[in-house]
Parts: C-alpha cells; structure tokens; sequence
C-alpha cells in the first residue's frame, strides 16, 4: 500500500512520455533576431509593391503568420503540453494552435493546427532531446511579416520549421521558413523569451476600426 | 468662390492622406520620437484601453480659437494591465497635462511618457522594455508604476 502511493508520488514528479517540464508556461519576448531575408526577384518585386495600408492583415485583426504573431513584443506566448499534442497559444489576435505529437505524420497530412485561422498551416510535432520541433505546411499565399521585416511575403509551398529550445526561465523559438517562390535561401527569425512568473493569456479581442492608424487623420 | 473651397478641402484631404499614408506600419519606434517630448494640456474628452493600442482622446486650445482634438497612442490594455499602471485614474473631463513623444508626421498626436492629474498625481509607465527586464532580473516588473 505504501509503495503504491510512494510510485504514485513519484509519478507526478515524472512528466509526460516526452514531456520537456520546463517548456510549460507563460513565456515574455525578451528579443528577437531577423536574418536578412535572401528573395527571389518575385519576393524582391512582391516587397516592392507592399503597401501597408492596403496589405497589412493586422488591421483586419488578422495574424499575417505564426512568425509574425511572434514580432509583437509585449503580448506573451503560451506553450501546454499534454500526452499526444502540444498548445501553443499567442495572446495577440487570440491565436490558438494545438499541434498533435506524432511520429510518421506528415505536416501535410495534419489537421489545422488553428482551428479559427486554417490559413496558418497543418502542424506536427515532435521532440529532440529537449527540443520541441514543429513542422508546418499548407500556409496560404499572402503577407509573411508585416512588422520585424515588413513586406515579406509567403507562397502556398512554403514551410516552416519552428523549434522550441527551453534553458530553465528561458527559451529560445527559432522559426526557419523554406519557400522556393519568395526565398533564394532559408530564412530564420529567432525568438528568445523569458517565463513570465503567474503569467496568463488574456484575450486580444482586436477590432479593425480601433487598429488602424487611419482613425487619426479626421 | 466654391470652387476655391472645393480645391482648398481637396488640398487639405490629400495633405492628410500623405501624412497618414508616410506611415511605414504601426510600430511605434517608426511611428513615434522617442527622442523628443512635449507637454500637451487639455480637457480628457475619452480614455480607451485596448488592444492593439490605447488611446486618450484631448480637447486642446486651438489657435484659431476654440477647440482641436489631439490624440495621445499609447501600449495595448494587456501590457498596461501587466505593469500594472493605474490608468482608471485619467477621468473623461479632467484637465491633465500628458507628456508624449511627438508623432513624426501627424501634429495632432503623441505617444504617452507621463500624465499630470489634477490633484498632481503623476501616471507614470515604465514601458515594455523596462518591464522585460525587470522580469529578466527576477522582479515582477515595473513596480513604480503602482504607485
């Protein structure tokens, strides 16, 4: 009987198979670092032509890309994992990702990791080491970045792979995009986060008339 | 003579729509002077916390006589919530003086740094930087502010 509660006790103290205990949590941008992006002459042109007023999904109150839902530097990232799948919840434009954890599953063949924004792709999941890898495809075509490096632009054969890195109250997120059409060479954003103590995701609750800088000139 | 108003207001409209269209995006390092600060004194006409960015709406003199409205930008409800800044105490009516960060095209609008209150108060917001790295170094963040 002893024992058995003793195994118990110490099952709580074991996290899940694959589990990376100290990835769960609340987690505040502390900086980010942008490649310089290598563009095709499409991507060059399409960057040319970016006219924010016009193209910027953010004053839609739409997320552009889960890189650019990262740019915005004070609303926090959360990352839950559970037995077969991971949340990775983005406080701005109420982002919520659950990416499934499992071997042999194809990006392609993987739900939408979004269920209120499909166009930000179909996700797996898995670990290395202590490192959560997710993989993403099936992004539409339109605007990669609007903030970090505005004018970016993404096709519907890009994908993405993010990488999760937890170093106790910190953790680096590398987003590495391979898009044939837009980019000559994959192009990395780097994230680095610090856990924010009792942190919570509130809601975003974003609308279009009270994003834009527009309102101003009346 | 209608003529002359009609071109005068198209004048006027394009002149506004380049100085909104000069925006680059909405960040607030392209956006704002950071290196500059002015006090803007006005009647509170509206306080909005929100997301993506707040906004206290002043009723400012107008050289011309009367009345002009200024805006003043300033971080989204959640960060403000966050550092904990007390901005329930910027009334709709009350005359306050709010220091900013001129805007680099628009005359009429400024991010915030401080707001005087009536009474004396000073608001203060350490920003998003501050708190980062109070949290960086252990603290809770941006513990002035509360005061």
């Amino acid at each position: 009987m002893k024992i058995a509660a003793i195994i118990a006790g110490l099952a709580l103290l074991v996290p899940a198979a694959g589990k990376r205990a100290d990835m769960d949590g609340v987690w505040i941008l502390l900086g980010t670092n942008i490649e310089k992006p290598q563009l095709t002459p499409e991507g060059e042109k399409k960057r040319a032509a970016y006219d924010y007023q016009k193209d910027d999904p953010d004053f839609q109150c739409k997320p552009a890309s889960v890189t650019r839902v990262m740019h915005t530097p004070s609303p926090p990232i959360e990352v839950r994992q559970h037995g077969d799948y991971v949340e990775v919840n983005y406080e701005f434009m109420d982002v919520r990702r659950r990416v499934p954890l499992k071997k042999g599953l194809a990006a392609k063949d993987a739900p939408y990791a979004a269920k209120k924004y499909p166009h930000l792709g179909k996700s797996v999941g898995q670990y290395d080491g202590e490192t959560l890898v997710i993989e993403t495809e099936g992004q539409k075509a339109g605007i990669l970045d609007t903030l970090g490096s505005p004018g970016l632009y993404q096709s519907d054969q890009m994908r993405t792979v993010e990488k999760f890195i937890p170093d106790g109250n910190r953790m680096q997120v590398t987003v590495t995009h391979y898009d044939p059409v837009y980019f000559t060479q994959p192009f990395t954003v780097t994230y680095n986060y610090v856990k924010l103590p009792g942190g919570k995701i509130e809601k975003w609750d974003c609308k279009p008339e009270e994003a834009t800088f527009e309102r101003f000139a009346k | 003579m209608y003529r002359k108003i009609a071109a005068a207001a198209m004048i006027a409209g394009g002149l506004l729509f380049v100085s909104a269209s000069a925006l680059a995006h909405h960040s607030v390092a392209a956006n704002f002077d950071g290196s500059k600060a002015m006090d803007v004194t006005g009647k509170v006409k509206e306080v909005s916390i929100r997301n993506p960015h707040s906004q206290i709406t002043l009723e400012v003199p107008s050289p011309q006589g009367g009345t002009k409205e200024f805006y003043v930008e300033w971080s989204d409800k959640n960060a403000l919530m966050r550092r904990s800044v007390p901005v329930n105490k910027i009334k709709v009516g009350d005359q306050v003086t709010i220091n900013v960060s001129p805007s680099k095209r628009l005359p009429n609008l400024g991010y915030f740094r401080t707001a005087t209150l009536p009474d004396g108060t000073v608001i203060r917001d350490c920003g998003f930087a501050a708190f980062r790295q109070g949290i960086a170094n252990g603290k809770s963040g941006c513990e002035e502010n509360a005061k």
